[in-house]
Order: C-alpha cells, then sequence, then structure tokens
C-alpha cells in the first residue's frame, strides 16, 4: 500500500501555491522528454529537474519514499530490458547502457510525476480541470477517486485483521496461491466500497449535487507572475535539452 | 400550517417484500425539537430519507402516502431543490465530507446551488460561527475529531439555509463528551435560530430533555408520540426495549410517578424533586 504515495498534504511553498495548470505544464514537457530520448544523460538531466521542485516544496521523505517504492519495477525494468538487448544486439555495453537509460526514464516518470501529485491538492487540480473545460462531473470523479484512497487502504487492512484473526493465512503457499488467499479480502472490500459510495451519494444528493448545470466555485484559480516564471523556466529547460539533440546528434 | 407533515407514509425498498415504514403520520411544527427513537432496524434511517426526498426520488421502491416539508411534496421536486428546505446528517461523518478543508466542505452546497461569490463567502462564514468552528476552517476534516467533524457537517448544511435539519443518529460514532457537544450545537441552533430538529438519536439520557416531543418508531410504525416524559414514562416504551434513562427507570422504582405534576427526565431534576 506505501509504494507511489502520491498522496497530497498540505504546505505554504511557492511550489504548493504555483497554479496546477504552471504545473501540468512543466510535467507534459518533461514526460515527452522522456519518452523521445534515450541517451542516459539527458534522462538523467530530465530527472534532475525535478530535483529543485521538490527541494523548494520540502516534500523529499515523501518523494523518496515513491521513488524506494518502486524500486522492484525499476530493478525488473533493467533485468528485463539487459537481457533483451543482449539477446538482440549481442553487446553487453550496449545492453547495460539500454537498461541504465530506461530504468533512469522511469525513475524520471516517477520523480516528475511526484512533484506534481504532491504538491498539487486534488481539489486545486479538479478546478484547473474546470477552467479548462473539463466537465464538472469528471473531474469530480476523479478528485473522489483521490480522496477515498487512504478510507479504502484504511478499510483493507481493517478486513485483513478480520479474517487474519479467523485463521487467514495471507502469506502462505507459492505465487499463486497468495494471490487467491487474498480473494476473501477483496470480496468484502468491494462489496463495501459500493455501499460506501451509495452512501456518498446520498450525502452528495443532500448538498445540492446537481442542482445546476454551471456552478460557482469559492476559489478561482489565477496565474500570477510566479506562474509565468515557472513556466518559462520549464519551457527554456525543456528548449535547452532539446537543442541538445540538434546540436550534437544525442538521440 | 405545520411545517413537516407525513401522512400515511408506507415504504418497501425495491427487491424487498416486508414493508420498511408502514402507514407512518406525524406533523412538526416549525420551530420544534423532536427526538426520533427506536430499535435497530425499525425504520428511522429510512424514515430521514423520506424527509428529504431521496426516498423515493433516488432510491425508487414503493411508496404510498405523503411527505411535505416547508410546503413541498417529496415526490414532485427533486432532491436538490428539497435539499434546500431539508439538511441531512448522517451516521458516519467519513462518507458525508469529501473536500480537503472545512471552508470548502461548507461551501459545497451553495457552490452547487450556483450563487454569486460573495453570498457563498457569507454563508461560509455564517454556518461556521452558527456552529462554533469558525477556528477550523483551514483544517482538513481528516484531521479533526469524530464530534468536530459532525459540526463539520452540519455547517454545510446550514451554508444552504434548511429550516429543517433531520439527523440520523449523528453521534453514534463518537464518545460521550463530542456527543455531548455535538448535541449542545444542536439545541442551541435549535433555540437561537430557530431551525427544526428531527433527531434520530439512541442517546435518551442526554437528549430526553432538550426535545418538545419524543417518537418512538417500531418495525416500522410509529407507535408513541407525545411529551418525551409521558412517552418514556409508558409501560409501552419499556417493553419496545429502548434505552430508557436510568432517571426514568429509578424514578419509576422509587414510585415518585408525577410529583407536582412533574416527572423527571435528568438527573439533576429527579435530585431537585428528592430534595423537595
Amino acid at each position: 500500500m506505501k509504494a507511489f504515495s502520491f498522496e497530497y498534504k498540505r504546505g505554504t511553498t511557492i511550489i504548493h501555491k504555483l497554479d496546477p495548470r504552471s504545473k501540468f505544464i512543466y510535467t507534459i514537457l518533461f514526460t515527452a522528454l522522456t519518452v523521445y530520448f534515450v541517451n542516459p544523460l539527458i534522462l538523467f538531466l530530465v530527472f534532475l529537474s525535478s530535483v529543485p521542485m521538490v527541494i523548494i516544496a520540502g516534500i523529499g521523505k515523501r518523494w523518496l519514499r515513491s521513488i524506494r517504492g518502486s524500486l522492484f519495477f525499476i530493478a525488473f525494468i533493467f533485468i528485463f530490458n539487459l537481457v533483451g538487448n543482449f539477446w538482440t544486439t549481442g553487446s553487453i555495453a550496449d545492453a547495460i547502457i539500454m537498461s541504465i537509460s530506461m530504468s533512469l526514464r522511469f525513475i524520471a516518470l516517477i520523480s516528475i510525476f511526484s512533484a506534481f501529485f504532491l504538491t498539487t491538492s486534488p481539489e486545486d487540480l479538479t478546478q484547473s480541470m474546470v477552467q479548462l473545460k473539463i466537465p464538472y462531473d469528471y473531474a469530480l470523479t476523479f478528485n473522489m477517486a483521490m480522496r477515498f484512497v487512504p478510507t479504502l487502504s484504511r478499510e483493507a487492512q481493517i478486513i485483513m485483521d478480520a479474517q487474519r484473526s479467523r485463521g487467514l493465512e495471507l502469506e502462505k503457499g507459492n505465487i499463486f496461491q497468495r494471490v487467491k488467499n487474498y480473494i476473501p479480502v477483496l470480496i468484502p472490500l468491494i462489496i463495501s466500497s459500493f455501499r460506501r459510495a451509495e452512501l456518498v451519494a446520498d450525502a452528495m444528493e443532500s448538498r445540492a449535487f446537481g442542482a445546476n448545470k454551471r456552478r460557482t466555485s469559492l476559489y478561482v484559480l489565477t496565474m500570477d507572475r510566479r506562474d509565468l516564471l515557472f513556466i518559462s523556466c520549464s519551457l527554456a529547460a525543456f528548449l535547452a535539452i532539446l537543442s541538445l539533440k540538434i546540436m550534437l546528434g544525442i538521440q | 400550517m405545520p411545517i413537516v407533515e407525513v401522512r400515511s407514509l408506507s415504504y418497501t425498498y425495491p427487491g424487498s417484500v416486508r414493508p420498511t415504514l408502514s402507514d407512518i403520520n406525524i406533523s412538526v411544527e416549525e420551530g420544534e425539537f423532536i427526538l426520533l427513537t427506536g430499535p435497530s432496524g425499525c425504520g428511522k434511517t429510512t424514515l430521514c430519507r423520506c424527509l428529504n426526498g431521496l426516498i423515493p426520488n433516488s432510491y425508487g421502491g414503493e411508496f404510498t402516502g405523503k411527505v411535505i416539508v416547508d410546503g413541498l411534496v417529496t415526490t414532485e421536486h427533486p432532491v436538490y431543490e428539497i435539499a434546500q428546505h431539508v439538511g441531512l446528517v448522517f451516521q458516519n461523518p467519513e462518507n458525508e465530507l469529501f473536500c480537503t478543508s472545512v471552508e470548502r466542505e461548507v461551501a459545497f452546497g451553495p457552490e452547487n446551488l450556483a450563487l454569486p461569490r460573495e453570498e457563498i463567502r457569507k454563508r461560509v462564514e455564517e454556518s461556521l460561527a452558527m456552529v462554533g468552528i469558525s477556528h477550523l476552517r483551514d483544517k482538513s476534516p481528516e484531521e479533526l475529531s469524530g464530534g468536530e467533524q459532525q459540526k463539520v457537517a452540519i455547517a454545510a448544511l446550514l451554508a444552504m439555509k434548511p429550516k429543517i435539519l433531520v439527523l440520523d443518529e449523528p453521534t453514534a460514532n463518537l464518545d460521550p463528551a463530542s456527543a455531548q457537544s455535538v448535541l449542545n450545537t444542536l439545541l442551541k441552533l435549535n433555540e437561537e435560530s430557530g431551525v427544526t430538529m428531527i433527531l434520530v438519536e439512541h442517546r435518551l439520557e442526554m437528549v430526553a430533555h432538550m426535545a418538545d416531543r419524543c417518537a418512538i418508531l417500531n418495525e416500522g410504525r410509529l407507535v408513541l408520540v407525545g411529551e418525551p416524559e409521558d412517552v418514556l414514562y409508558s409501560d409501552e416504551a419499556e417493553a419496545i426495549g429502548i434505552g430508557i434513562p436510568k432517571v426514568v427507570q429509578v424514578a419509576k422504582n422509587l414510585g415518585i410517578n408525577k410529583i407536582n405534576g412533574k416527572r423527571p427526565l435528568t438527573s439533576w431534576s429527579l435530585a431537585d424533586l428528592l430534595r423537595m
């Protein structure tokens, strides 16, 4: 449950206060770079670009946790690429470089997305989606999904405890057996989630949800000078990295 | 004219054979404080859902009779419209709060009503002040205690300016001190702002003396309605097995049923009577 802990906590730093749309522009630009390049140095630069954000926002610990949580996947990606590339190219050096690149690409993506989600409140995100003309229903669905992640994980824990105390052994057997062991946890979890969804829907309806097609919102997101500065920096770094390809022919 | 009128209401949930509510009749005057109680599974929650139109509008099922709240017949108006007249507070605050700050939570209702921004701001301020939680505005509901969460839920409804509040066991998940604090808030809203209260509650010890009338629901039927002391001192109430307050039991055992026409509902009124 701890892997990819993208859970937002409130903060007051400049990064937290940026308009989600500015951060989103950064995220899109640098995600594009990770997909475009295979050179490990460039991918490392892309990864580094997210580090100042993490430091300024003071989210180092949780950012590290996201990365640590993905170590298993990174190891998997590394080994898979190593074997695959050695198989096709026959060169161990090429295979190692390729594996490093692919792992770095994954780390860079995790880092960029962590920086975004750890500093952006679900509501600001919803609001920016609304201001980007995405229908409120979709934006709210997203918001709710984020809101109920910790609730569900708490509930899963309670159900696991309950089933364990009735003798269920979750860690028994081979990998297939273990997956099967989780069925008595999953079924109650799914049923209780449906019940909860109904109760939440009742609560929303009781607060006039759906009364108007266009709703007002108490807060309106506005871009200010800081946002322009942030977007300019992102764009400059993006172009600088891209120009490396043109000038040096790096792929 | 009563503000809430329930006329021969019967209701059966879709897929269910037996009716959950049978032939309910009650009318509530504006500003009244009604205490509704009864054993688990007697239909209290269902009745609450009928009062703000969730039943039958969102639930379907077999609905007969009439529920009129603040002049609106619930079957003829959508829930979001009724929500501006009747606020419904649920049992578990975890399922009724879904924003990351108290302020946003309270603003959710008025935002849905598409009110102007200044009006929303004003209503948020007023509602927070009415419940006495203005200092919590920037907190996340998750950081709050259960009692504070219920107060946020109440403020969130007040922001829609309902004349009636229906509360479905709002203290069920709370410790005694938080429960008392929430109940005091309700009494204050009733006395100072004239909000009509319909409170479903098991903790009769704490609320019996606050209520103007007490109603007992059993197996889907409204079996007793009247002054709290008449209802709680009755033999029927004892037979149904609701949590008759200890004070009432003691008073009954002492045989001081009606001294000077008064029957105590709280320990201090019992003590006063004994001293006389």
